[in-house]
């Protein structure tokens, strides 16, 4: 694997100019447990009016409306929005077959989640960030505010490959022990053989935003390959042995577009936004454009 | 279409093994490399599909697999050697004739016959089997061996691709005889032993490629030859062809030429050509002929304040054969001989050598015998003073810087002796090839009495009588020395003078007079050598006894000709057409020109002969002569296409394994 790109920073400070713009939307209005930057459905104190009720007594007579009282003669109480904190959540598939590409597709899901946790953390979110197969005993930090950003980054560059965790365990321990709603992004290459579909099952339950994005490297797009090969797999060392022709790399190319179109619609079928993407497509323009259009940034 | 297998037996089984070794080792010696993938979760569920490790996908996707095994499959149908139209060869011993004759350069057939004929010897030659022997002859009028029998065919084509063309004529009789050499060996004739067959007969086919123009051969006998005869040639070619071109002085007025040319046809269809003259290579007149099919036409210039130079003629018409096309005559200064007649007195032949005829070609002076006693005489006589001196009845005591002519006397050498004269010889034979006794016809001439004579080595008789040669000719250094051996006249004691022969009253005398004043005075009343021929000797003479005279080719290529003993010298390199310059001695200037035309009617006559006549019965056909075979044997084989095929497939297979193109 080659480590040209791959050594390239997860942050450089051009990219940090075009995030410090954005900030990360959540299709739903989740309740986080500090206040932040966002709007609650709880009604608590803060200057937005959201409603009147009758007055009850023991409430807080300062938030009688006496106007109302004048015109009425009845006492009512007015009710404000609490504005509360975003919960970002990113997983990082960290199995054998992510350590491949250049840049390797670890390093990109690196770069965007460095990208995505900064836009967090510059919106006082609460951002966190863990590679599949984190343990209880270790778990990653949660992080939150611009001060944070170097932890982020980290915690980012510690994260190593080779945890060969299947994808629906390691979806499943994140989700035990991260029972906070808001937004997950889950990066991965989705190259699971017991498949993809009961991990993301299980973030389904956890009413969750989830956004897919799925990263393949170009060499597994467009296989350059000759000859008679037998192929290793790096994670599980199972073996296919092939003759390298013209049918064969057109028919691999339709298994890859029919595998992406299955994924694609088993997430868009459940709600999840799915985003697939090559380890070449700046990952600027992977948050500035595809992510923005999929509503995950603004 | 048929095969002739060019490898043996092991050999085949050699080749027949290496498909199935190719095929094994692209399935036993099968090496993948291993790479390792991110994952081969879609390249498992890709390959289920294709089932690419079954055997046939391994087969129809090896594209380089085919390639070699087609390689392999080029060279076996190669070593096959297929070919059509393959009429085999007859026997197993071959002799090939391959006509070079002037009227092989005919570009009827492309690019000329010679090149069509050797092409099918060559043809002829890869039919044959490793154990036959061929041998090559080339012939004009002359045969060459190109080569001896062997079987080696690379020798074969070797001596076939140097063959060249002539511009001679034809005669096939001995190119004939040595073919016949082996098949019918000679016998011994040896005294005293039995008449015995000196080697075994081998009999042999006889392939003759040639357009037939050749003369009938009748006295040729075939014996153990198998003849063939290889008709070369389109059945209609066009051919105008100038067979003539001679110039005549008009003897009225000195300076006017005449010239002549006769012009040939021999296409199917009457032409009408322009005919160019030209002067030293300017154009002096033209004319335009009207040639009907297969006859001859004559045309005439008359030229003007000639005195010497190299006359062209061209017909300017794109024909067949461009040999015939241009003609040349040469005019040389005429010459006039230096004679002196020494005689006491003798009226026949101071008659004969004062006509005006003689007198328009030599300058005669007289002379008493006492004459050539003085100082003087014999200072002029040993300074080449003379071309002629005629002794009637007289000998010098040294003999001159000249050629001579005895009249009833002889040299005072040591090697002419002369006899008691005997009466009344009777001419028994006459030497008319001679230019002495050309046109001398003697007829029943009376002669009194004549001398027995004996010449010096090298002398010729050329008029014999019962008692000996009565006049006999030999070669001194640079000189010729005639001997009349019997007196014209004679004198009795009281100075009358008598006839010794009715001879000189007869209208030879004068002839045989002119004669002398020709061939030994050197007089060049013609104009150029007559009748000189590409590839034969030319005799050539000079003004001043020279001992070797330059001669220079049409193509500036110089040869120096020694004296032949006489003042005669043998040029025998006249293979070029054209004209022929002559320097005598270290003389940087031309002193005479000859040219060499082709003018032969049976070479200009293109139409291929359907026989070729000597007395051969062939018994295909039940007929006499040796009749163009319908069928040609020279067979068209596919093995070279094929070697460059499989060159082109291995360089295509090479492309394929650098640039990894798949199917």
């Amino acid at each position: 694997m080659s480590s040209s790109q791959t050594d390239a920073p997860l942050l450089s400070p051009q990219l940090l100019g075009q995030l410090e713009r954005l900030e990360l939307v959540s299709r739903k209005i989740f309740r986080g447990r500090m206040k932040g930057e966002r709007r609650s459905s709880r009604k608590g104190q803060s200057v937005e009016f959201a409603d009147f009720r009758n007055y009850v007594p023991g409430d807080d007579i300062r938030f009688i409306d006496w106007n109302l009282y004048a015109r009425l003669d009845k006492l009512f109480l007015k009710l404000f929005l609490e504005e509360e904190d975003l919960h970002f959540y990113t997983l990082i598939d960290t199995s054998s077959s992510m350590d491949f590409g250049d840049p390797t597709k670890l390093h990109y899901a690196k770069q965007l989640a460095a990208a995505l946790g900064f836009i967090g953390l510059c919106r006082a979110d609460r951002v966190k960030i863990e590679a599949l197969g984190t343990s209880r005993s270790n778990p990653s930090p949660a992080l939150r505010g611009r001060a944070s950003l170097w932890r982020m980054l980290e915690y980012l560059n510690g994260i190593q490959p080779g945890d060969n965790v299947p994808l629906a365990q390691g979806v499943k321990d994140f989700c035990l022990r991260n029972s906070g709603q808001g937004i997950l992004v889950l990066i991965t290459d989705l190259m699971d053989k017991a498949g993809y579909e009961s991990a993301l099952r299980f973030l389904l339950a956890q009413n969750i935003d989830v956004y897919v994005v799925h990263v393949l490297s170009q060499a597994e797009i467009e296989p350059d390959v000759t000859g008679d090969l037998r192929l290793v797999d790096c994670e599980d060392s199972d073996v296919a042995e092939i003759t390298v022709s013209r049918p064969l790399l057109n028919r691999y190319k339709q298994t890859l577009a029919t595998f992406i179109d299955g994924a694609k619609e088993f997430c868009t079928r459940r709600g999840m936004s799915y985003i697939m993407t090559s380890t070449e497509t700046p990952v600027e323009q992977l948050v500035s454009n595809y992510l923005r259009q999929r509503g995950l940034v603004r | 279409m048929n095969f002739i297998p060019a490898l043996t037996a092991l050999q085949w089984v050699v080749i027949a093994a290496i498909p199935p070794a190719i095929i094994s080792l692209y399935f036993l010696k099968l090496k993948r490399q291993p790479v390792e993938v991110p994952s081969t979760y879609l390249w498992t569920r890709t390959i289920e599909d294709l089932h690419v490790n079954s055997i046939w996908q391994r087969l129809r996707q090896s594209l380089l697999l085919l390639l070699q095994l087609l390689v392999l499959l080029l060279a076996i149908i190669a070593c096959l050697r297929p070919g059509w139209r393959g009429t085999k060869l007859i026997g197993d011993r071959f002799i090939f004739l391959v006509d070079t004759s002037a009227s092989m350069s005919a570009s009827d057939v492309g690019p000329s016959r010679l090149e069509a004929a050797k092409k099918q010897t060559l043809g002829m030659i890869e039919q044959m089997e490793s154990s036959d022997v061929a041998m090559v002859i080339s012939f004009s009028d002359v045969p060459r061996i190109e080569q001896a029998f062997t079987n080696n065919r690379s020798s074969l084509r070797q001596a076939v691709n140097k063959i060249r063309q002539t511009n001679r004529r034809t005669n096939i009789s001995e190119a004939l005889r040595h073919a016949s050499g082996l098949a019918n060996p000679g016998r011994t004739s040896e005294a005293g032993t039995s008449d015995v067959q000196v080697a075994d007969a081998l009999p042999a086919t006889m392939y003759i490629l040639s357009d037939g123009g050749v003369p009938a051969v009748p006295d040729f006998s075939p014996g153990n030859l198998t003849a063939r005869y290889l008709k070369i040639g389109t059945a209609t070619p066009k051919n105008v062809g100038i067979v003539a071109f001679t110039t005549e002085r008009n003897p009225e007025k000195p300076g006017q030429l005449q010239a002549f040319a006769r012009l040939e046809n021999s296409g199917e269809e009457d032409v009408e050509v322009e005919v160019a003259l030209y002067l030293d290579g300017a154009l002096v007149d033209a004319s335009s002929v009207n040639v009907a099919t297969d006859a001859a036409e004559g045309v005439n210039f008359m030229l003007n304040d000639i005195e010497s130079g190299v006359l062209r003629l061209e017909v300017q018409a794109k024909d067949d054969m461009s040999l015939d096309n241009i003609a040349y005559a040469t005019i040389n200064s005429p010459r006039r001989a230096r004679v002196l007649v020494v005689t006491p007195g003798n009226d026949a032949l101071k008659f004969a050598i004062t006509t005006e005829a003689a007198l328009r070609v030599a300058d005669v002076s007289f002379a008493q015998p006492a004459a050539i006693e003085t100082k003087e005489h014999e200072t002029l006589a040993l300074a080449n003073a003379y071309d002629l001196i005629i002794y009637d009845r007289c000998v010098p005591k040294v003999m001159p810087e000249a050629n001579t002519l005895f009249i009833g006397s002889v040299p005072p050498t040591d090697d002419w002796v002369g006899e008691t004269p005997k009466p009344s010889p009777l001419i028994i034979d006459i030497d008319r090839m001679h230019p002495l006794m050309h046109l001398v016809e003697l007829g029943s001439i009376l002669i009194y009495e004549s001398i027995p004579l004996k010449g010096p080595e090298g002398a010729s008789s050329l008029i014999d009588a019962d008692n000996g040669s009565l006049l006999m000719i030999a070669p001194r250094k640079g000189f010729e020395d005639a001997v009349l051996s019997f007196e014209l006249v004679g004198q009795y004691a009281d100075g009358e003078i008598n006839a010794k022969t009715n001879w000189s009253r007869r209208k030879s005398f004068p002839v045989f007079v002119m004669n002398a004043v020709r061939y030994l005075g050197g007089a060049r009343a013609n104009l150029d050598v007559q009748g000189a021929l590409p590839g034969q000797p030319v005799k050539l003479r000079t003004e001043t006894p020279v001992d070797q005279i330059t001669v220079e080719s049409p193509k500036k290529v110089r040869t120096k000709v020694e004296r032949e003993g006489q003042n005669l010298f043998v040029f025998t390199r006249a293979e070029e057409l054209g004209v022929y310059t002559v320097r005598e001695g270290a003389d940087s200037e031309a002193g005479q020109h000859f040219a060499i035309n082709l003018f032969d009617s049976r070479e200009s006559d293109l139409v291929p002969r359907e026989v070729i006549d000597i007395p051969y019965f062939d018994e295909e056909t039940e007929r006499v002569g040796v009749h163009a075979t319908t069928a040609e044997p020279s067979r068209q084989e596919l093995w070279k296409l094929l070697l460059i095929a499989v060159l082109l497939v291995l360089m295509f297979e090479w492309y394929i394994y650098n640039r990894r193109v798949y199917l």
